[in-house]
């Protein structure tokens, strides 16, 4: 038994198998936030945003959209992406209470990170993350192990939280930054994901082993799972950062509305 | 003997991606060895005299069954990607013939459609397990093996252990490289070319004789 996805190269079966690591991981954040809250209150929009990105988390890893995507099918590797790097994160941290963050802010270790919340460092970091972890020698290398592919995703939710925590900036004494920035910040990670979309979609051949030599799942050619995994990043990742863009207009607009009454 | 079978489940990656000595990424063979000159029946019920049917012409032969999970399907995928890629000309110039190792389940019918979900002129052939064993014999093959049902209830659902390699046949009726699972699209873009230069050399020197 796997207690992590990983790749297996055994046929595909609609059989329900177990995880354990997935769930002591989403026990553990669950244990976590009880812990970073329990002094503090916190109110019930807060806990469902961090609940729903937890449930996030566990459909990303858990069967089977994580055996999938562990060891099958590049089109469902990527859906894990977008939810484990672009929707969980937010989620997250717009559930996180700022009584508790500004508490936390104040240790010492915590207010080291500080230069990480800089949009700049946030942007690059990010992307980096995106172009070695979809890197064909590093996915091959990683997926067949469950301790890499735990670092994959890990690597996706830690990479997500940075690259979110500028856009929600939950901690109130510190200023945000101006809605025009966080926009172009959004703005410009649209047109940066548009590169890995490019080299999966318009490959002549197909980047990962893993997936190629894969069991068959659902009659798709490599090369047709690795073109819907392209047109997966462009569309969902499309959708959920203009999603968030529109989100920060409209709250813009409602705040130069509120200044002019 | 060329110890190269794998039951079906496992998905053995070990191909020595470093090119030999005329740059085949595939197992080529150091002693290259006559085809087997054997007679089975095609999807349509003809008779299909191998050596007759594929003489200069660059064949790839593989033996599997239509209901293998894994290893035949990945293959044929793998190479019909990669022959869907060369040039017409070249495209004609190659056959791919599949026996199947599961004469229970694969009725020319079935063999013919599962084949076409690949490439319509993919070649299927049926016969006896013991005639297509000994087939695989004298290709140096390891016979196939019917495992037990999976399935307690369902005494038809069962994996068949086979050879994985797809076996390079230049037209002068030479096996000269073997391609184990494992062999990626990008190795048979890479091979096909030689592999076609190759059989043209060797219907230029049997065209010689």
């Amino acid at each position: 038994m796997q207690w992590w996805c990983a790749a297996q190269g055994i046929p595909w079966s609609w059989s329900w198998r177990a995880y354990p690591g997935v769930w002591i991981f989403v026990a553990l954040l669950g244990l976590a936030y009880w812990r970073f809250t329990r002094n503090t209150h916190v109110p019930p929009q807060r806990r469902t945003r961090f609940a729903l990105g937890v449930a996030t988390l566990w459909i990303a890893l858990d069967w089977p959209v994580g055996a999938l995507g562990a060891g099958y099918l590049a089109s469902i590797h990527m859906v894990q992406f977008l939810l484990i790097a672009l929707l969980a994160p937010p989620l997250l941290i717009a559930g996180l209470p700022t009584a508790a963050l500004q508490r936390a802010a104040s240790v010492r270790g915590v207010s080291r990170l500080r230069p990480l919340s800089n949009p700049l460092i946030a942007l690059l970091a990010f992307h980096a993350i995106i172009i070695a972890t979809h890197w064909p020698g590093v996915v091959d290398g990683l997926m067949g192990s469950q301790l890499g592919s735990l670092g994959l995703d890990l690597s996706w939710l830690l990479g997500g939280m940075l690259f979110w925590w500028p856009v929600i900036s939950p901690v109130p004494h510190r200023p945000r930054f101006p809605f025009g920035v966080r926009i172009g910040y959004l703005i410009v990670s649209t047109v940066l994901m548009t590169l890995p979309y490019v080299f999966l979609t318009f490959a002549q051949l197909p980047f990962y082993a893993t997936y190629e030599l894969a069991p068959p799942v659902g009659g798709l050619s490599a090369g047709e799972d690795q073109r819907i995994a392209g047109l997966v990043m462009r569309l969902g990742g499309g959708a959920i950062l203009w999603t968030a863009i529109g989100v920060l207009f409209w709250q813009w607009y409602r705040a130069e509305n509120a200044l002019e009454v | 003997m060329l110890v190269l079978c794998a039951a079906c489940g496992q998905v053995d990656d070990g191909v020595d991606r470093s090119e030999g000595a005329d740059g085949l990424r595939g197992l080529e063979l150091e002693e290259t060895f006559e085809a087997a000159d054997f007679s089975l029946l095609d999807t349509q019920g003809d008779r299909f005299d191998f050596r007759a049917e594929t003489e200069g012409a660059l064949t790839l032969l593989f033996f599997g069954y239509t209901h293998c999970p894994d290893i035949c399907p990945v293959q044929l995928s793998i190479l019909d990607a990669a022959l869907t890629d060369l040039a017409y000309v070249q495209r004609q110039q190659v056959k791919l013939v599949f026996v199947t190792t599961d004469p229970a389940r694969d009725t020319p019918a079935r063999l013919r459609e599962w084949l076409d979900g690949f490439d319509t002129s993919f070649i299927g052939l049926v016969g006896e397990l013991d005639r297509i064993n000994e087939i695989q014999g004298e290709f140096r093959l390891p016979p196939a093996v019917i495992d037990p049902p999976h399935d307690a209830n369902a005494p038809d659902a069962y994996y068949v252990g086979h050879a994985t390699p797809i076996i390079a046949i230049t037209g002068d009726g030479q096996v000269r490289a073997l391609y184990p699972s494992g062999i990626r699209q990008s190795d048979w873009q890479h091979d096909l070319p030689l592999l076609l230069a190759l059989n043209s050399t060797a219907a230029g020197a049997s065209g010689g004789q």
